[in-house]
């Protein structure tokens, strides 16, 4: 098995490579990518620790959250591109520093 | 197991290569349908590293949900939504902030991690395979409430998506 640091150190430069995406990517389907990534990256954390026992609640819960992570993040997909959907038939754009309909 | 690098070690580094290049390849790629492309290998990755890590009720979800679901579900509105009559740049105007910050983001994370002492198990044999059995059990018994709660927000966001991607019956 490899030592729980590499794991860690691991995801935490997917999560980095999925923030750099959302600060950078400009189309809102990108960046809901890159969401995704840092989704995986928080997940399987979840997993790691779950099975390198650093929790009190026994083996499970980590990988039990990594499936419910999966879930909500799968409506969260399907509720974004509805939103990306709308938006480009309203606005003929997907990129989203060209939806400025909110201002102040 | 202790001594020198074991095969699971080279398998997993291997994997955690080939994950990081395809998410790089992911928020750097030019064409988008590439970019989605990378993306599944991204996701291939983490689940192989799923089952490195014994579980492979987990690894068979992510490949299920996410490798063919989400994936699909995002290449549609890919196509849906591209913009052909111009060509658009894909990276917005405060892309170096951004690299910065992600890089920022980055270090601090190692620094948390190494600083960090963390009381793993000894041995390797410590480390029990978790059964597809426990997950079943866990979820149906302690976990009831959240995952019938999740299995409602899920169809609930699903009729939603459903109901902002139709088109209203007034328009034309």
């Amino acid at each position: 098995m490899p030592a729980l640091e590499h794991i860690l150190v691991v995801n935490a430069i997917l999560f980095a490579i999925g923030a750099m995406g959302v600060l950078t990517r400009r189309n809102a389907v990108l960046i809901l990518l890159s969401v995704e990534l840092m989704l995986n990256a928080v997940s399987l954390n979840m997993v790691a620790f779950a099975v390198y026992g650093q929790v009190d609640f026994g083996n499970i819960t980590g990988i039990v959250f990594a499936f419910f992570i999966i879930v909500i993040a799968a409506a969260e997909v399907a509720l974004a591109l509805g939103i990306v959907v709308r938006t480009f038939r309203n606005r003929a754009t997907a990129n989203v520093d060209e939806v400025n309909l909110l201002k102040w | 197991m202790e001594d020198g690098v074991t095969a699971t070690q080279v398998v997993f580094w291997i994997l955690a290569v080939v994950m990081l290049v395809s998410a790089i390849g992911v928020v750097t790629a030019g064409n988008i349908v590439y970019a989605a492309l990378f993306f599944i290998a991204a996701l291939a990755g983490v689940a192989g590293i799923y089952l490195i890590l014994t579980v492979e009720f987990i690894a068979l979800v992510q490949l299920l949900v996410y490798g063919s679901a989400v994936v699909i579900l995002i290449l549609f509105a890919l196509m849906l939504t591209r913009a052909r009559e111009r060509p658009q740049a894909l990276f917005g105007r405060s892309r170096p902030l951004g690299i910065a910050a992600a890089l920022g983001l980055l270090a601090a994370l190692i620094g948390a991690i190494v600083a960090t002492t963390w009381s793993t198990p000894e041995t390797s044999a410590a480390i029990q395979p978790v059964g597809l059995q426990a997950i079943g059990d866990a979820i149906f018994t302690i976990w009831i409430v959240p995952f019938i709660i999740v299995g409602v927000l899920l169809s609930i966001a699903l009729d939603g998506a459903i109901m902002l991607a139709s088109p209203d019956e007034d328009d034309n």
